[in-house]
């Protein structure tokens, strides 16, 4: 998701990053250094955007966790609106992404649910709980009863669930920022830092290849054939231009990386500091702290 | 005299496998301020004597390092690249292969960064080098939204920022189109006059690179150092020995020598289209320039092999942008057509559209009676063949052999006929040796025969080529070429794209010129380029029609724009 959103912002920055101001401080500490291409505050009252990246990340691992370990459909829905609410008040949205969660969210859970529900083993539904005796469709001696439906919901509420919190991370972070601060604040050494970024970039390069290489291959007239063996033996032909390319690119790209010193010294300069502050904190232990009443009411409420 | 910055003394290398040493045996000299120009047919290790300059080799490449490389008196061997970028800075020839980060500046800062330069330090030298390549107003944009020459020029910011003294450029503009090399040559020409930096440049386009250099490298097919001298004297002395090494001249240079072999001998030999014209202008008398053989052929007068009405072309699907517009085009059987125009013109999805390859929006196309929009790639593959830029996007089979098979069981050949045909196309490419290698492992030149060779098996009289020359060096582009026009005799109608109008105008004999998705016109190749239409089209003339069209005192040869026209001694190739 972040690998997904970095990319997404980094095709449009120039609509998305405001030109800033000369002159702009950097909010430092120790270091007074002011640093006129820093990126602008973000707007009041959008504070995921002024967040430590780890800070998003590690505020809703509880919340994952509780996430994958539970059942039912009250600490799921809990959740999911406790991210929406995080993500609708503190991210800089964009208007398809607001309509997208708003409008296209309840739906995608009700039909993820049905789909799910439909491969519930009938045996595994209790004949005493809530929906079991409830039949929605009857297909000759198949049926279809709420409670599996139920149990296919929970499931999606906990898959979309998951899915915005990772939201909360991916639609305020930049790839950028997240390696500043994995380098900076958790001493991931720089290397694999920056090597994943510049790896970032080969991907869209890749999609495009890939489109050219199956066009390619249409004209050759090898798109030809159905079923399984004419599919491997297409994903083959594919797969051997690309890796061919991939190969030569990443040997190119590192030969320009080292040819600028990357590498050089244990350390690199880092011109925009990441720091944990105490909103950081704050952010990570109020999380924490809905993440924990969540649960508890959800338990408590069985 | 100053020290050198970078001395090289008997430097041979070996890449690791193979069987002999390029270069071998180097020694030389660069000193402040000098432009140094390294030249050398294809395979004399030009590019790996490049690496050798800035420690790649032997640190970072698999290959064997004998003699020494002293940079700024380190010895590149016992010093990292990390120590030694601070003393050379490289610019290789992919422009996209060079990019790490997401923002300009970014970029920039990322190798002054590397090197534990103060923050402010950093954003000092950034700033300089992005204004000097003209990008400082683009420091937040994505290097992806710059065109070619501006990412060239941004990996020149990105080694000007590491404030090395030596700046060495691999083949910095076989990757650009015409306007890209423009950008990237007038940059390199400040930083010339500056005399800040000793400049390495790794070159085969001459035409760019000739007005800019003091000094020419020049290494043999077997990487040996032939001749290391002033950049006039070096080519205008040698030149008979330059040729035979199989060295490419600038185009004016040629055209002056084969005006020698004619009995016009012009002193000194031009080395830019503007000395070739001056030179011409001096002379009180020429002789008359030949009739144009390509023009005249009468091939261009058969009946229509491909017609195109109105032909509308996006990208991306239903709602992508409209890329080509309206296009009405003819070509007739046994044409050598070549569609030209600037980076974005909408060229490749014309010639894409006309092949079948992608699907038009409106509009519509007909070749030899069929249309390739809805045709399969049987019906398609008989008519028209279509060879992608990388020939190695085409490869589907494990051998050169299989490689043709699949296009003729395609086509449903018996399997008895198959045999005799894959045979007659291997020896007709020149791959007859090479029946049971694997495609991938064929060289740059045979990859190219080959994916020609399995466009045409199914026995197309169309061949549609999309930028064959990109990325490739003279030689390797003249080899094509003459492959294509040895086609065009045997009546292939041939339809290229390029940006490579001196080819253009060598081989092609209709030109259509597009710009901003419209066909601005075509009409024969040397009509079209003596108009205005090639300027309109934001392109650049030839370098030959460049020398001929001013020509005060001889207006007889303002249509000469290609070798072929120029007078020729008795007996000598048309």
């Amino acid at each position: 998701m972040t690998a997904a959103e970095a990319r997404e912002a980094g095709e449009a920055p120039a609509t998305e990053r405001p030109q800033p101001v000369a002159g702009a401080g950097v909010e430092t500490g120790s270091t007074p250094v002011t640093d006129p291409f820093a990126e602008p505050p973000a707007p009041n009252g959008r504070f995921l955007h002024a967040l430590n990246p780890l800070a998003k990340l590690a505020a809703p691992l509880p919340a994952i966790v509780v996430l994958v370990v539970t059942r039912g459909l009250a600490i799921p829905t809990a959740l999911l609106l406790l991210a929406l609410a995080v993500l609708f008040v503190g991210a800089r949205l964009r208007a398809r992404t607001v309509v997208l969660l708003v409008v296209g969210l309840p739906p995608f859970v009700a039909v993820l649910g049905a789909t799910l529900g439909v491969w519930v083993d009938p045996r595994s539904i209790e004949a005493g709980s809530p929906g079991a005796s409830v039949v929605l469709i009857e297909v000759g001696g198949w049926q279809f009863t709420l409670a599996a439906y139920l149990i296919g919901l929970a499931t999606a509420l906990r898959i979309s669930a998951l899915l915005v919190l990772s939201l909360i991370a991916g639609l305020t972070t930049t790839g950028p920022d997240l390696v500043r601060a994995l380098v900076q604040n958790l001493r991931v050494p720089y290397r694999v830092g920056y090597a994943a970024l510049a790896a970032l970039r080969f991907v869209p390069r890749f999609r495009h290849e890939l489109e050219v290489i199956r066009s390619a291959q249409r004209v050759r007239g090898v798109d030809r054939g159905r079923g399984p063996v004419a599919a491997v033996r297409r994903t083959l032909a594919v797969s051997i231009p690309l890796l061919a390319g991939a190969i030569r690119h990443a040997e190119r790209v590192a030969l320009a990386m080292d040819a600028r010193a990357f590498g050089a010294h244990p350390t690199r300069t880092e011109r925009t500091l990441s720091r944990w502050r105490v909103r950081d904190t704050v952010f990570v232990v109020l999380f924490w702290a809905a993440t924990a009443a969540v649960t508890w009411w959800g338990l408590a409420g069985r | 005299m100053t020290a050198p910055l970078l001395e090289l003394d008997a430097v041979r290398i070996r890449h690791e496998g193979a069987a002999r040493a390029t270069p071998d045996g180097v020694s030389l000299a660069v000193r402040p301020g000098e432009v140094v120009l390294v030249l050398g047919p294809s395979g004399c290790g030009k590019s790996t004597l490049a690496l050798a300059l800035d420690g790649l080799v032997p640190h970072a490449v698999p290959a064997e390092l004998g003699g020494t490389v002293s940079i700024a008196g380190l010895d590149s061997r016992d010093h990292p690249v990390g120590v030694l970028s601070a003393h050379v800075a490289m610019v290789f020839q992919d422009p996209d292969a060079q990019v790490v980060t997401g923002t300009l500046l970014d970029e920039v800062c990322f190798g002054p960064e590397n090197q534990l330069v103060p923050v402010e330090e950093v954003l000092a030298r950034g700033e300089r080098a992005l204004k000097l390549v003209g990008l400082w107003e683009r420091r937040f944009d994505n290097p992806e939204q710059l065109s070619g020459g501006g990412r060239q020029r941004l990996a020149i910011a990105c080694a000007l920022a590491m404030e090395a003294p030596v700046l060495v450029l691999d083949e910095p503009t076989a990757n650009l189109d015409p306007a890209g090399i423009d950008e990237v040559y007038a940059v390199l020409r400040e930083l010339a006059s500056t005399g800040h930096h000793a400049i390495v440049l790794v070159e085969h386009n001459l035409d760019a690179a000739v007005d800019l250099v003091d000094r020419v490298v020049v290494l043999d097919a077997d990487g040996r150092l032939a001749f290391d001298g002033p950049a006039a004297d070096v080519l205008r002395d040698h030149v008979d020995e330059l040729l035979a090494l199989g060295v490419w001249l600038p185009v004016s240079t040629l055209a002056a020598l084969r005006l020698r072999a004619a009995g016009v001998a012009l002193d000194p030999l031009p080395l830019t289209p503007s000395e070739l014209g001056a030179a011409l202008d001096a002379r009180d008398e020429l002789p008359a320039p030949r009739a144009d053989a390509l023009a005249t052929t009468p091939n261009g007068t058969h009946d229509p092999a491909i017609r195109v009405r109105g032909l509308s072309v996006r990208r991306g699907g239903r709602r992508g942008p409209v890329v080509v517009h309206d296009v009405d085009l003819d070509v007739a059987a046994g044409e050598f057509l070549a569609i030209v125009g600037t980076n974005g013109a909408g060229k490749t999805s014309l010639l894409q559209a006309v092949a079948g390859v992608i699907p038009a929006d409106s509009g519509s196309v007909d070749v030899l009676g069929l249309d390739p929009q809805r045709a399969d790639a049987r019906e398609r593959s008989r008519r028209i063949g279509f060879v992608f830029q990388n020939p190695e996007h085409q490869f589907v089979a494990g051998t050169v052999e299989d490689e043709l098979l699949v296009s003729l069981r395609l086509q449903g050949v018996p399997a008895a006929e198959q045999e005799a045909q894959v045979t007659s196309v291997l020896e007709r490419f020149g791959l007859a040796g090479l029946r049971r290698q694997h495609p991938f492992l064929l060289s740059g030149g045979q990859k190219r025969r080959l994916s020609v060779g399995t466009a045409l098996v199914a026995g197309a009289p169309v061949i549609a080529l999309d930028e064959p020359t990109f990325g490739q060096d003279r030689e390797r582009a003249a080899e094509l070429l003459d492959m294509l026009h040895a086609l065009h005799r045997q009546g292939t109608t041939v339809l290229i794209v390029t940006h490579d109008l001196q080819l253009v105008a060598d081989y092609a004999t209709r030109m259509a010129v597009m710009a901003d998705g419209r066909v601005l016109g075509s009409g024969p190749t040397a009509e079209v380029l003596a108009g205005p239409m090639i300027e309109e089209a934001g392109l650049r003339h030839p370098p030959l029609a460049r020398a001929t069209r001013g020509l005060a005192r001889h207006p007889e040869w303002h249509g000469v724009t290609r070798m072929s026209q120029l007078p020729a001694s008795e007996g000598a190739r048309a």
